[in-house]
């Protein structure tokens, strides 16, 4: 009777609520042509689709949830979307057809550092904002972009941390591989940088780079393995990226290296790269990401149920760029709500500050230098292709946009609220504008 | 150091005829476990081999496969058998009525897992079970611990077994030459053993062995003169293990390329949707795998055998689809097969994408293609070995096709003169319509190889096509001995260059040599002869 | 004097066409206010400007192919270097305002600890340094390629396949961050371009006036030399080469002129790309690319330069629309519009022009009679 009684109570009260919505909704229903662009700008086909295509699903379901709420102060969001193809001046050409021709209020798009270099001089030039959600290299920060990604502190650093405690083995001796562009450049010249101050000797470090979807890897692996019979605990860091990830563990596999003897901590494998390779002879590899789908939270729960009802597809995995995607979209809700207004510059400046909750059972906070506070986690890839987490911060990590182990840019820090208003101040110089 | 205290637990308490149960021990060391921290795991196995419990090593083997399940309200903690019923880790009594749903399974990280391996590996020294034996004996060799050179003597003196006696014997010499200690004769011994062995660790091992800060200068001298020894060999062993790597990745551009050797070679279409067809290959297999795995999964270690012929049939009717559709209008026009067969691949991209979405597809590896061998100094894999051997079966299959069969000879006879041909009652539309079936079906196969290797995504075909075309043009179009030389010899050049240049470079190289080479011999290493070459 | 003859009345309203569109464009983008009937958005502009380059690429491409029978699947490889000697010249403008503020090198080469600038930057800061390099570089490696693959008579699908291997090689060259221009990133964030912000709405008309002028005077370049006594060799050259041979022409020298200055036009389009798509990256070297490059030829009709621009401006235009309005599907469409165009209009969309027009007009069928297919293989025989 009991039960019954509380549940008839909670009944009669979400209907009043539901009630009180609609009257209150009423006048403010989405009228016809009231309607706010928001441009999704994501590869959909080319060799970056693999990657992409999710992040505009999970676009199209959070526009689609926010408008099932009621849209953002009082108007429908349309999602706008169109397929740069992977092709970097057509990212640009995109952009500006996004801003010009459609008028969007935001747009949330972007995977390669390339395609974010396109399209910058086109937010800036028509002063609009992207959110860019992919774990980068840090070295930028300007007033249009928002960077819900990690940047290399938020990832890569307590990688290298855990990797070196005792729990993850005292790793002594490195192999940083990736692929030869900008991201695992200038990671793995952080990384140098940070390991030499741990102690690291010179020779204990092995930097490799490998072209764009690497395929054959025996002789890479295979050195890998020399190296790391050199006696000391070796471990690989992986920026590899995402195509040349799979032919990468079944050369691992097929060479018997197994997660005990050479772990490999990779920066660019998530669930979504793992559902397309055999799991099994990868147990024990580790993955460092600011949110797994394993994790066990009331949110991420009902996200990942919401994501399976929107895409009719209960085995459609989640990632890490999702949930930076979920956390950048409820942050500009918020702050259009704060402003009042979709206009890019009151929402620009509304964004900083803005607190929303993370998959993960936090909040993350969009920071004065644009970056947003993460948590930062590592998980080891379990044979079901989910990962498992070993480690984890214990509270947000704040992103470091210019990174200190760097020469040209430990003095710089980004800070967009007035006065300051920079994106590159010299702290030594007392002066915007970098260093020299 | 505390894996040693392990295994000389373990040693014990197998040797024990019967040790007295201790209760209260075996709940502390259990409740360990129930923390769910990785620090308390690890306190918790010392504490289960040091309480001697008679279920610890079937607790330990569960923690290794991720077995062991506990209950956070009751903190009890179970393992589950193969079968799935649980049995009670204090007792080892079936505990039935728990349920598993309420259980949560004890956590792993890679400190654990080789904590639990050692200890496991030194069990295994003694197992009746001679791979076990032998396992234990490699373990034992790659992490060598003065403290358990009791455990290898003893396992010494009961082997019988010639080939775990000599893994042992080279685990002592591992375990004397890193230790700094013993006697000079015994040290001598050591790095005998080692030189024997040859590889890496052993080189490794050698260096420890001079390097010790008691070495006497016999023991150095010897271990110098072992070192420059071991090296030689093992330089030797690396330009054949480059050549095999080279071989390896060369069966694969000639696999890749086999095909488009008949569709662009033979029949002279530049097949740029020749790419999509691997593509179509590889997709094949990943359907086929999960039909087989839900279907019939006693059959699913066959699943990629059965997958070569569907693959070639699909991939071949689809072939002889565009054949019929639109190559058959452009003979004679060969550049517009390039524009059409250019359209062709966008469109089976993309309806691939639309169809299977843009993610990677996982194909699994049957066990037969999994792990590595040695051959002396050498480590093939098996995978790679069996792309070779696959590689060289298909291309003598269709020398046999095209040599050997009434079909091969009327596609020849097509090739060289299709008005004469025709006139000898050929009907030269059916077949053009087959010998680019059998191209695109070859290109299919390549697909079931290639899915073992890389990525089964819409772009497959795209980081292959420009590689065939390099091949097929080297090797002389039109000359399918040709394609083979030009794709091994190709293969063998990258792996010897990669060493020096990096993989980047490596393929630079390559396209200029393949570019100035062609200013050499304009018509590829194997030049068509005779009129024919210039009409 | 004898323009009739040279460019035909096509090739007239062709050059009438981009003279006034040089003129009008700007004007319509600049003087009339937003929201006019009139006023040509800078969006709009870019694109235009955009495609006008990609003509201009289609122009040279046809003129090796169309007009000399040379199948270069490494046309793309000229247009980026032209493009990078641009792109150098621009970074080079940036000079202190980049995120480091360091004055003498470029960003990237600061957080790649670059202390100097490399030699192969030297002098960029002169804008017509760059220009010249934006020609000369592209020439001078089509003229030594060329030089060696003509001379050894590498002809057909090899040479096509050869000039991809270029400009595969290329790429994957330019793809490295020890190359020094930049690596996968490219080149990006320009600033200046002679003085004047690249993102003002005047440079942008300024740039659009440029690429109509360019691509009238590169049309007026490759019609003269088609229309010359050099380029009715050339044309013999590719309908029967070693006739050509025997009768005592020295084809080696023909092609390799035709050849380097195709590849000086592609690189002058790429250097008026760059400014106005704002980046350019050694995805431009794709092989993909230069294979898109001959399709445009092939849509709008090889052998007729009008064509070839044509067809450039179309397929690209098409891209454009079906990426915005049918992003799931339009490779489905760009797809089969390569299929039909090549199965139901042979000689492309000019070459279905011309039978329309001589249908309903009697007389002469088409004003340039289409090439006979030449032989790019040899007659394969079957192992």
């Amino acid at each position: 009777m009991d039960r019954f009684a509380m549940n008839r109570r909670q009944a009669l009260l979400g209907a009043s609520a539901l009630a009180a919505t609609a009257t209150l909704g009423a006048p403010r229903a989405f009228a016809a042509g009231e309607t706010v662009k928001v441009g999704v700008l994501h590869s959909l086909s080319g060799t970056m689709a693999i990657s992409e295509t999710t992040l505009k699903d999970v676009m199209l379901m959070l526009i689609d949830e926010q408008n099932k709420k009621g849209g953002v102060l009082g108007q429908k969001l349309e999602a706008v979307v169109v397929d740069p193809a992977s092709n970097w001046p057509l990212f640009a050409e995109k952009a500006r057809g996004l801003i010009s021709q459609d008028k969007v209020a935001a747009c949330f798009g972007c995977w390669t550092s390339v395609s974010r270099k396109s399209v910058l001089p086109v937010f800036k030039e028509l002063d609009n904002i992207l959110f860019y959600p992919v774990q980068y290299e840090g070295e930028e920060c300007e007033r249009n972009v928002f960077y819900t990604g990690a940047a290399p502190n938020q990832q890569a650093i307590p990688a290298v941390d855990y990797l070196m405690s005792a729990d993850g083995g005292a790793v002594k001796r490195w192999v940083l591989a990736g692929t030869d562009y900008v991201y695992p450049r200038t990671t793995n010249k952080i990384l140098e940088a940070y390991l030499k101050l741990k102690g690291v000797a010179a020779e204990d470090i092995m930097i490799n780079y490998t072209p764009f979807g690497q395929s054959d890897w025996q002789t890479i692996v295979s050195d890998i393995k020399k190296f790391g019979s050199a006696g000391k605990k070796t471990a690989v860091v992986s920026t590899i990226n995402g195509d040349a990830n799979v032919p990468f563990y079944k050369e691992l596999g097929n060479q018997n290296i197994k997660a005990t003897d050479i772990p490999v901590v990779a920066f660019s494998v998530g669930e979504e790269e793992l559902a397309g390779m055999d799991t099994k002879p990868l147990v024990g590899h580790l993955t460092a990401w600011n949110y797994f789908e394993s994790i066990d939270t009331p949110e991420n729960k009902s996200f990942i149920d919401r994501w399976h009802a929107f895409t009719k597809n209960p085995k459609r995995t989640t990632n890490d760029p999702m949930e930076a995607h979920y956390i950048g979209f409820n942050a500009w809700v918020k702050a259009v709500e704060k402003a009042g207004t979709f206009k890019a510059d009151p929402v620009i400046d509304a964004l900083i500050g803005v607190s929303v909750p993370n998959l993960s059972g936090g909040f993350s906070t969009v920071m004065p230098n644009h970056h947003i506070t993460k948590p930062v986690y590592i998980g080891e890839i379990g044979a079901d292709g989910q990962m498992n987490t070993v480690w984890q911060t214990p509270g947000l990590v704040v992103a470091q946009e210019w990174s200190p182990y760097l020469e040209g840019s430990k003095d710089l820090i980004g800070d967009w609220r007035k006065p300051m208003s920079c994106g590159n101040y010299n702290v030594k110089l007392g002066k915007c504008g970098g260093a020299a | 150091m505390p894996r040693t205290a392990i295994v000389a637990a373990l040693l014990a308490l197998l040797c024990a005829a019967a040790a007295p149960a201790h209760a209260a021990p075996v709940d502390d060391a259990l409740a360990h476990f129930t923390a769910d921290k990785f620090p308390e795991t690890d306190r918790g196995i010392d504490e289960l081999v040091a309480s001697g419990a008679p279920t610890a090593p079937a607790v330990l083997g569960a923690l290794g496969d991720g077995r062991l399940l506990f209950d956070p309200g009751s903190h009890r903690v179970y393992y589950a058998e193969a079968s799935g019923a649980l049995d009670d880790a204090a007792t080892g009594a079936r505990a039935d009525g728990v349920a598993q749903g309420a259980l949560k399974k004890v956590r792993l990280n890679n400190g654990i897992r080789s904590k639990l391996a050692a200890a496991l590996g030194g069990l295994d020294l003694l197992s009746p079970d001679r791979a076990k034996r032998l396992a234990a004996a490699d373990t034992a060799f790659h992490t060598p611990d003065p403290k358990s050179l009791a455990a290898i003597d003893a396992a010494l003196g009961r082997e019988t077994d010639p080939a775990a006696k000599a893994a042992l014997l080279q685990a002592r010499a591992a375990v004397v030459a890193t230790s700094g200690a013993g006697p000079e004769a015994d040290r001598l011994g050591a790095i005998a053993t080692l030189t024997a062995r040859g590889d890496g660790d052993a080189l490794n091992y050698v260096n420890q062995a001079a390097a010790a800060p008691d070495a006497s200068p016999a023991v150095k001298n010897a271990a110098s003169a072992a070192a420059s020894s071991i090296r030689f060999t093992l330089s030797l062993w690396q330009a054949l293990q480059n050549a095999w790597y080279g071989l390896s990745l060369g069966s694969v551009l000639l696999l890749a390329a086999i095909g488009l050797a008949i569709t662009f070679g033979v029949m002279g279409v530049i097949n740029m949707a020749h790419g999509e067809m691997v593509m179509i290959g590889a997709y094949t297999t990943y359907l086929l795998q999960d039909l087989v795995a839900a279907h019939a999964p006693a059959w699913s270690e066959a699943s990629l055998p059965i997958a070569v012929p569907a693959a070639f049939l699909v991939a071949g009717a689809i072939g002889v689809g565009i054949e019929r559709t639109v190559i058959r209008f452009l003979y004679g026009r060969p550049l517009e097969t390039l524009l059409a067969t250019w359209g062709v691949s966008l469109i089976l991209q993309q309806a691939v994408r639309t169809a299977f979405g843009p993610d990677n597809r996982p194909v699994s590896a049957p066990r037969f293609m999994a792990g590595s061998f040695h051959l002396g100094g050498l480590e093939i894999t098996a995978g790679r070995m069996w792309i070779v051997v696959f590689t060289l079966a298909v291309f003598a299959a269709l020398q046999v096709v095209l040599r050997a069969t009434p079909f091969g000879l009327r596609m020849r006879a097509v090739t060289q003169n299709r008005r004469m041909a025709s006139a000898m009652g050929i009907s030269t539309g059916r077949i053009d319509a087959l010998a680019f079936g059998l191209g695109s079906g070859i290109a299919g196969i390549a697909g079931v190889a290639l899915s073992q290797i890389d990525n089964v995504s819409p772009n497959l075909g795209q980081s292959y096509i420009i590689d065939s075309f390099m091949v097929v043009v080297f090797g002389g179009v039109g000359n399918l001995w040709g394609t083979l030389v030009a794709a091994l010899g190709l293969g063998i050049a990258d792996k010897f260059l990669e060493p020096f240049a990096g993989a980047v470079l490596a393929k630079i190289a390559i396209l200029v040599f393949i570019v100035l080479f062609i200013q050499k011999r304009p018509r590829g290493l194997f030049a068509l002869k005779g009129r024919a070459v210039e009409a | 004097m004898q323009n009739h003859r040279t460019f035909g009345p096509r090739g007239l309203v062709f050059l009438a066409v981009l003279l006034a569109a040089a003129a009008l464009v700007p004007a319509s983008s600049l003087l009339t206010p937003a929201g006019s009937a009139l006023h040509l958005s800078t969006y709009a502009v870019t694109l235009v400007g955009k495609y006008l380059c990609y003509a201009l690429l289609a122009l040279s491409l046809d003129l090796v192919w169309g007009y000399c029978g040379i199948l270069c699947l490494g046309q793309g490889a000229f247009f980026a270097l032209g493009g990078y000697a641009m792109g150098m010249y621009l970074m080079r403008q940036i000079g202190a305002r980049g995120s480091y503020a360091n004055p003498d090198l470029p960003d990237f080469m600061v957080f790649l600890n670059y202390h100097s600038l490399p030699w192969t930057w030297w002098g960029f800061s002169s804008f017509p340094y760059a220009v010249l390099m934006a020609l000369a570089v592209p020439g001078a490696l089509a003229l030594v390629f060329g030089y060696f693959a003509f001379r050894s008579r590498v002809t057909g699908v090899y040479l096509s396949i050869i000039t991809q291997a270029l400009t595969y090689a290329l790429l994957l060259a330019f793809f490295r961050n020890e190359m020094g221009f930049g690596g996968n990133n490219g080149l990006t964030d320009f600033k200046d371009i002679l003085g004047h912000d690249v993102r003002s709405d005047g440079t942008r008309a300024a740039l659009f006036a440029t690429s109509c002028v360019a691509l009238a005077l590169g049309y007026v370049v490759a019609a003269a030399v088609t229309g010359s006594k050099f380029g009715q060799v050339t044309v013999a050259i590719r309908d029967a080469e070693s006739r050509v041979r025997f009768l005592g022409y020295r084809v080696e020298h023909y092609k390799t002129l035709v050849f380097t200055l195709s590849a000086m036009m592609a690189g002058m389009a790429g250097a008026l790309y760059v400014p106005q798509v704002g980046i350019i990256n050694p995805g431009e070297f794709a092989p993909a690319n230069s294979i898109e490059a001959v399709i445009w030829v092939a849509v709008g009709g090889r052998g007729t330069l009008v064509g070839a621009a044509l067809g450039a401006v179309l397929v690209n235009w098409g891209k454009t629309y079906f990426t915005g309005a049918f992003p799931e599907y339009w490779l489905f469409l760009l797809g089969g519009l390569f299929v039909l165009v090549t199965l139901f209009l042979p000689q492309g969309i000019l070459g279905l022009v011309d039978r329309l027009t001589a249908r309903r007009r009697p007389g002469p069928p088409a004003e340039r009679p289409v090439a006979p297919e030449e032989q790019v293989l040899p007659r394969p025989v079957a192992e």
